[in-house]
């Protein structure tokens, strides 16, 4: 990968010597440490999606004595409709979330971090307040609300709120880190005569990448995990997600196929590890371009 | 230097914009047209999908409802009980507040002292980065449940660890003194959103910063203390905000690990769960309500004293 | 690199959403339909759809959305849907939850139906009567079931002691578990699981004392003193290693794949009989099922009949006259019972109940003998909890655990219980 280019400030100011290995040797000691146990819990589940039934539980040993596949074609068709259908109900919904968040929840927050507006601190405060809502009470209204307006059963109420930006957790991010990029870039920009869409969309947009990938990662993690939401909303089960397929699968099976559930739980876990790599790139690649190194 | 940081927690940069054009427009309308606009999609959905629902859910609050029938106005009656006679609230809410205070501290420095490890050009970066973040990304799965309890029962994963030192463990996550301890190490565990953060701010802070440092001849400790901390701080103080406030709202890693009921004798019974079994499993949504609104008046008062400290810690650097 | 999004991307996004959404919009609205939301295995799931598409095919202008859940989740769904005022046509009901949706006006009365295109006389008075709320009809009995005590009768052989039997007496009871635990034939294993905190065993023990949980004006008919008995049966237990101790019981969250006897704790677990067959499918090893124990001489009846669950049709339903007329079919037409076989408890209706026992394998057997050697054993229905029961059932369990732990002797735990369990009647 491209790390090496990309090397931050403290590792530039200082040439490498013998110390300086040492230290890379410990740290990397350290951080492979950290990683096994960090990991156990997840390799133990990987592991158990390839034991024998009797073995998962039985032995506290990572390594099976043998390794049987059959739980993931288990898995996979242990519901009523194919988890592949799970994973691309899950995808539409995320990837939408996604754009909806980093649009909708820029816009806002480039407002609150540059301009002047009427009211601005009071809005602010508002957006905050919303962070702290408990999910549960407004569940029941906003379930009305979209059963008025005859969304309940698809995947509308669990997209358009993202279009919204009803996260305010975004918004409020994104405003710390847009309040970050020095202010002259897009001074200059106004005295070239641009209008605020233009500064919005040509300076400060490409300025933000790592917080906007930083939204991505997130927004996609979220949508995916999301258990609640889908519960509520979706009941036609070629409409299910991934998580409500898994723990459909569990109530299915009365959670005895084990190997059959670690096998789905690893799964499911595959498209979000592609997005986390996907994303931390432009994560790091962002910010070590023109802008911030003056 | 670095005049230009004005990344200030706390309350909106109160500072003369240039960007409305008022020479074309004048007038308070056409000063305040563009920023309206940037904010419409957010005025839509908070009107109409947050503020909505929440203000019926206030309303809620003073009723009897029970999710079949139409509400009755009771007054101040579900508040006065919880002020008075309920001592599951006091329960929960301490329950709610020690796992606040343990986890949310340990998670982010936690957090921070990884993303000041992988923020250096060493080998194998995202790799690590990818590993130390997989955690998060089992959010609160199923599995998540199994999991635990194949580590921290009485012949788990952690006992056949202290028993190799002849410690011999409880089944910590069924025996109430220790139960709320394995949630937060699952907090812990799950470090990896205030990581990215923190690496996103990290690449934040002006390289030319650390060249004059160096210039000066200053150690690494010193940079460390004089200019990264201080430059983190913005960062340090979003994601102490969002993850006391998550941590106070948390809900999930107790559901799961308990199947709804924050056994053992109530020991994981989060504040928000308590609010879920009365809302949903005992039908008394009016008293739900209640509960929930005296939760955000607790959360608001945190982070409004956050936002007041601000002032003395969070970095202005202007 | 840029992250830019163009429009047409955007609107491409769009339109595959609203798509999915006016397709499964659709859907819904062909024909009569009815939605019917059940909670259960894959086996049950497997039957229903079978039900399901045979009626179908009997009426065509019919069609049937089903959807199962677990059960923590189903019930979450069903409040957030019936307080939308978009509950499911059919709803499955558990005898717990009946009299909370009933009287919140969330279910429809059968009795204009009955006898007309709900013929269930030949159900006896006793099951149909299980499922009235207030004298009024709400429920339909799907399967006669009853508490159990499930027995894993491997490891009492390997282990050489004789088993507790029907008829068996709590103090004999708790002699043979001891034993079991002291064979030590397996690591950490114990003779019996600590019920002290499970209602329906709680309820038997009362019962069999001339006690109840509740009286008929909707008080408790129990007080702090035989509550207080019922911990010290256990703490004896607990103390002779007869049950397993309290952190090892605190895992079990009252559900089949968690119980002890499940998690090879525990040779016993109390349970009902429909979940049998859910036990054994998850058990290796061969169970058995015996009835509750029970005092030395002279006992009432502990036990009584109870529906496993029912079927209902909410208030709210547009087509309540073809769900009812499915509700029908699953009880008492021969097509539909056999497709649902006994997986929900022996059906109620005489006439299905011979028509079916022929086909049973074994294990369904011994679930319809169990029922049947139980049947003359049984006592009255109790009368129907009052609003706030729900709750004292998983305040038993906490407050049981608190003995348990030692954090209340057993005196307090009864008082704490009694106290506590009559100010729950009294909110409602």
């Amino acid at each position: 990968m491209s790390d090496a280019t990309f090397a931050t400030a403290a590792d530039a100011i200082e040439p490498p010597t013998e110390r300086s290995r040492l230290l890379s040797i410990a740290i990397h000691t350290a951080l492979i440490a950290a990683s096994i146990v960090m990991l156990y819990p997840l390799i133990w589940m990987l592991a158990g999606s390839v034991k024998d039934q009797n073995e998962i539980f039985g032995t506290a040993s990572l390594v099976p004595s043998h390794f049987d596949f059959s739980s993931y074609i288990r898995g996979w068709e242990g519901t009523q409709v194919s988890f592949g259908k799970f994973f691309w109900n899950s995808l539409v919904i995320a990837v939408l979330s996604v754009i909806g968040n980093v649009m909708s929840c820029s816009l806002a927050a480039f407002a609150f971090a540059r301009l002047k507006f009427w009211g601005r601190n009071f809005w602010f405060a508002l957006m905050l307040g919303t962070l702290m809502l408990p999910y549960h009470v407004t569940l029941i209204p906003q379930y009305i609300l979209f059963l008025e307006l005859g969304w309940v059963k698809t995947f509308l109420p669990l997209v358009v709120p993202k279009f919204l930006a009803v996260d305010a957790f975004f918004i409020f991010l994104m405003v710390q880190f847009f309040r970050g990029i020095p202010r002259e870039l897009d001074e200059a920009a106004m005295m070239d005569g641009c209008s605020a869409w233009r500064i919005y969309w040509k300076v400060m947009l490409p300025l933000s990448l790592p917080v906007l990938a930083t939204a991505a990662i997130f927004s996609f993690l979220w949508t995916w995990d999301d258990f609640f939401g889908p519960l509520i909303y979706l009941s036609d089960i070629n409409t299910y997600t991934v998580q409500l397929g898994l723990r459909s699968f569990v109530d299915s099976t009365g959670s005895s196929d084990w190997s059959g559930l670690f096998a789905m739980s690893s799964l499911s876990l595959v498209p979000v590890f592609l997005i986390f790599l996907f994303f931390q790139r432009l994560l790091i690649e962002g910010i070590a371009t023109a802008g911030l190194k003056r | 230097m670095g005049n230009q940081r004005t990344a200030i927690a706390g309350e909106p940069v109160v500072r003369i914009s240039t960007l409305a054009p008022r020479q074309k427009f004048p007038g308070a309308l056409a000063r305040n047209a563009p920023a309206y606009l940037f904010l419409l999609p957010w005025f839509i959905g908070f009107f109409g999908l947050t503020l909505g629902p929440a203000l019926v859910s206030l309303f809620l609050s003073f009723t009897d409802y029970n999710l079949l029938q139409p509400p009755h106005l009771v007054g101040l009656d579900n508040y006065a009980r919880i002020a008075t006679g309920d001592d599951k609230f006091i329960s929960s809410m301490k329950v709610t507040l020690f796992y606040v205070i343990c986890s949310v501290p340990l998670k982010l420095v936690f957090a921070l002292a990884v993303a000041l490890l992988l923020n250096r050009g060493i080998k194998g970066l995202p790799v690590y980065r990818a590993i130390f973040y997989l955690p998060s990304l089992l959010g609160s799965s199923v599995a998540i449940a199994v999991l635990w309890r194949q580590l921290f029962d009485s012949d788990g994963v952690v006992n056949t660890i202290l028993w190799q030192f002849g410690i011999e463990g409880p089944s910590w996550i069924s025996n109430p003194n220790y139960s709320l301890y394995t949630l937060i190490v699952l907090a812990i565990w799950q470090f990896g959103s205030p990581m990215i953060i923190f690496l996103a701010g990290l690449r934040q802070i002006p390289i030319d910063m650390y060249e004059a440092a160096s210039l000066d001849g200053a150690s690494k400790t010193r940079i460390f203390f004089k200019i990264t901390l201080p430059l983190l701080t913005p960062v340090i103080f979003f994601n102490a905000v969002v993850q006391t406030i998550d941590a106070f709202k948390a809900f999930t890693p107790a559901y799961v690990i308990s199947s709804g009921t924050g056994g053992p004798i109530d020991s994981t019974l989060f504040y928000t769960l308590y609010l879920y079994q009365e809302g949903f499993g005992y039908f008394r949504m009016g008293y739900a309500a209640a509960l929930a609104w005296i939760l955000v008046i607790i959360i608001a008062v945190f982070t409004a004293f956050s936002f007041l400290s601000a002032r003395y810690w969070v970095h202005y650097d202007e | 690199m840029t992250f830019t999004i163009d429009r047409r991307q955007f609107l491409i996004g769009t339109a595959t959403t609203l798509a999915l959404g006016a397709a499964s919009l659709n859907r819904a609205s062909a024909a009569t339909s009815i939605r019917f939301l059940w909670w259960g295995s894959k086996e049950r799931a497997d039957r229903t759809h079978n039900a399901m598409t045979l009626y179908q095919s009997k009426n065509p202008d019919v069609s049937i959305e089903g959807e199962s859940f677990g059960w923590d989740n189903y019930w979450t769904r069903l409040a957030t849907q019936a307080a939308g005022g978009n509950a499911p046509d059919l709803i499955q009901m558990d005898y717990r939850y009946i009299f909370e949706y009933a009287r919140r006006g969330a279910l429809l009365d059968f009795t204009p139906y009955l006898d007309k295109s709900l013929k269930i006389s030949d159900f006896g008075q006793a099951n149909i009567d299980s499922g009235k709320v207030d004298g009024k009809l709400y429920g339909v009995n799907l399967g006669v079931n009853s508490s159990a005590v499930m027995v894993n009768t491997i490891a009492w052989k390997e282990a050489g002691v004789d088993a507790p039997t029907n008829g068996t007496t709590w103090d004999d009871f708790a002699e043979t578990c001891a034993k079991l635990t002291k064979a030590k034939k397996r690591r950490s294993f114990y003779g019996t699981a600590d019920a002290s905190g499970l209602e329906p065993a709680f309820e038997g023990w009362l019962r069999q004392r001339g006690k109840a949980l509740y009286t008929n004006d909707g008080n408790l008919a129990f007080d702090a003193k035989d509550t207080a008995g019922w911990f010290d049966y256990w703490s004896k237990l607990r103390e002779m290693e007869a049950c397993v101790p309290a952190d090892m019981q605190a895992l079990d969250q009252q559900t089949i794949e968690t119980s002890m006897i499940s998690q090879g704790k525990a040779t016993i677990s109390f349970a009902h009989s429909n979940q049998f067959v859910g036990y054994q499918a998850i058990n290796k090893e061969k169970l058995g099922m015996i009835s509750y124990p029970v005092p030395a001489d002279d006992a009432k009846p502990g036990q009584y009949l109870k529906p496993s669950m029912l079927m209902s049709v909410s208030a709210t339903s547009k087509n309540a006259d073809a769900a009812v007329a499915f509700v029908n079919f699953l009880v008492e037409d021969p097509d539909g019972a056999k497709a649902l076989g006994v997986e929900r408890g022996v059906p109620a209706s005489e006439k299905i109940r011979n028509e079916l026992t022929p086909d049973l394998d074994d294990l369904g057997k011994e679930m319809a003998d169990y029922i049947q050697m139980l049947t003359p054993k049984v006592g009255t229905l109790p009368p129907p909890p009052p609003n706030g029961a729900g709750e004292n059932g998983f305040f038993l369990k906490k407050v049981a655990e608190e003995v348990a732990f030692g954090k209340l002797s057993t005196d307090e735990g009864g008082a704490k219980f009694a106290e506590q369990a009559a100010a729950n009647l009294k909110r409602g």
